[in-house]
Order: C-alpha cells, then structure tokens, then sequence
C-alpha cells in the first residue's frame, strides 16, 4: 500500500502496546491508537467505530500475535488466575461467584481479571483457551476449566490436589 | 435475535454426539440465553472431564454465540451413566472401572 511510506517514527508504539501495524498505518485510525494508548494506563481499550470495521475486514480472529503474548503473561502473572465477569470482592455473575467463593475457601491467592473491563482481553481469551464463555479459571498458566468443570473438581477435591501442586511447583 | 431453543440444543447435540441420555434444561426463562446440559456419550470414553466440555462446546459452536450461560451439569460415559443411582452421584470420576 502507497500509505505504508507515510509512516513515521513517531507513529511507533512502545513495546507492549497491542496495535496492528496495519492500523498504524491507516490514517482514519490514528485517532484510535492515540486514544487507546491515552486510556491504557487503566487497561480500557476501546475501539473506534472504525477500527471495529477494520478488524472484521482484515481477519476474523480476534487473536493477534501481539495479543497472544499479552495473554500468555495475563494467565502467567500468578499461579492462580481467574478471569471473570466483575470483580472478587463484587462478582457479576452468579458462575463467576461460585468460582471466587470456591477458591477463597480454599484459601488460596489469585489475581482476579475483570473481563467486563476489556473486551480485547474478553474476545481474544475466548480463542486462547479454546472456551467460549466466562469465568475461566487458569492454574499455572494453564487453562483448568469454567465453572461447571472448577465446581465439579472441587467437590471431588482434585481441585485441592492441582493447586496445591502448582503452589508448590 | 431470535434465541436458541431447547430442540435446536437437543438437535445439535444428538446429531453430532449420538448421546445414549440427553437431558436439555431451559434456564433461561424463556429467552433462550441459559441452558443447563446432562449428555451421556460413547464419545466421551477415555477423555476427561475438560475434553468432554470442550466436545459439548463444539458441538453447539453456532447455537454459543447467542447462548449465554451452558452449564453441563453431567457429561458421562455409558458405563458411568446409571440410569437410577441408588447414591449420591453428583460427585463422578472419570476413573475406567477395571471390574470384570
């Protein structure tokens, strides 16, 4: 494309941010990369009308690569992470709940992703893990199981097993 | 929209699974949005519990997108599957029973 060659230095993003090249490279959209990265310090990254139209056109997947590495540090970030709809202290969803209140009985440190609050994280999760709905309960970096799977493990206490087991690794 | 209904959920998943037990629930309140699931298949055999989810899931990949809550409250094997348990079998196993 002729427009690749009005790209200039101070169009690069620094490391870490997740915008496609491509959309560096489209004027329409610098709007919003600038407003993405404005807004990124508390992780809100909400794309512009046009920028959606974008990313259908250019691929139905949600997952870039740039993606797919942030999430590989997302579900890395702790031994135990859950992704969920609201917050542990103020869940939004009684699946979401019943995860949080199994892993506070058994006592065990998580980091909490409110998913609500990024819905690049939200869609882009959904490939990740190959699962289409939300909580998702991740244990050492891998995928364990919504909230059917996490409820059943727990009461036959393979839950107990694989966290304290990851605690411990 | 247009929700989903409880005999597409059955449709999708006897086509693609010949379940041998199929129990689709409506939860949602009429919407459409919220199923719960029991699924007793062959195809399930020798796979664990978050494999035989993710095969459920499969199964009804078009009706997800307008689902939003599946709860598969059981996902079973024939020979796990006891029609009329005498106990208590909300807490299953996915070990094969080795007995003659």
């Amino acid at each position: 494309m002729a427009l690749r060659s009005v790209k200039t230095p101070t169009l690069t993003p620094p490391a870490g941010v997740i915008v496609s090249s491509s959309i560096i490279n489209n004027p329409q959209s610098l709007r919003f990369v600038s407003a993405s990265l404005a807004v990124r310090s508390n992780l809100r990254l909400k794309p512009s009308p046009s920028a959606a139209r974008f990313r259908c056109s250019a691929s139905s997947s949600s997952l870039t690569p740039q993606l797919r590495d942030t999430l590989e540090k997302l579900v890395n970030s702790e031994k135990v992470v859950l992704f969920m709809k609201g917050t542990r202290d103020f869940p939004m969803c009684g699946f979401s709940n019943t995860v949080v209140q199994i892993l506070k009985s058994l006592n065990v440190p998580f980091e909490d992703v409110n998913i609500l609050e990024n819905e690049m994280v939200r869609q882009g999760l959904k490939e990740y893990s190959s699962w289409p709905t939300f909580p998702q309960l991740y244990i050492d970096g891998e995928f364990f199981g919504g909230c059917d799977i996490t409820l059943e493990a727990f009461q036959s206490g393979e839950l107990q097993e694989v966290v304290e087991r990851a605690m411990c690794s | 929209m247009g929700g989903v209904t409880k005999e597409q959920v059955e449709a999708s998943l006897t086509s693609k699974l010949n379940p041998v037990h199929l129990e689709v629930i409506d939860t949602s309140g009429g919407c459409g949005a919220s199923f719960a699931v029991e699924i007793v298949s062959e195809q399930f055999e020798g796979k664990r519990l978050l494999e035989r989810h993710r095969i459920v899931n499969a199964a009804l990949e078009e009706e997800m997108k307008e689902i939003h809550a599946l709860s598969i409250k059981k996902a079973q094997t024939p020979q796990q599957w006891k029609p009329t348990p005498p106990q208590d079998s909300s807490v299953t196993t996915t070990t094969p029973s080795t007995d003659a």
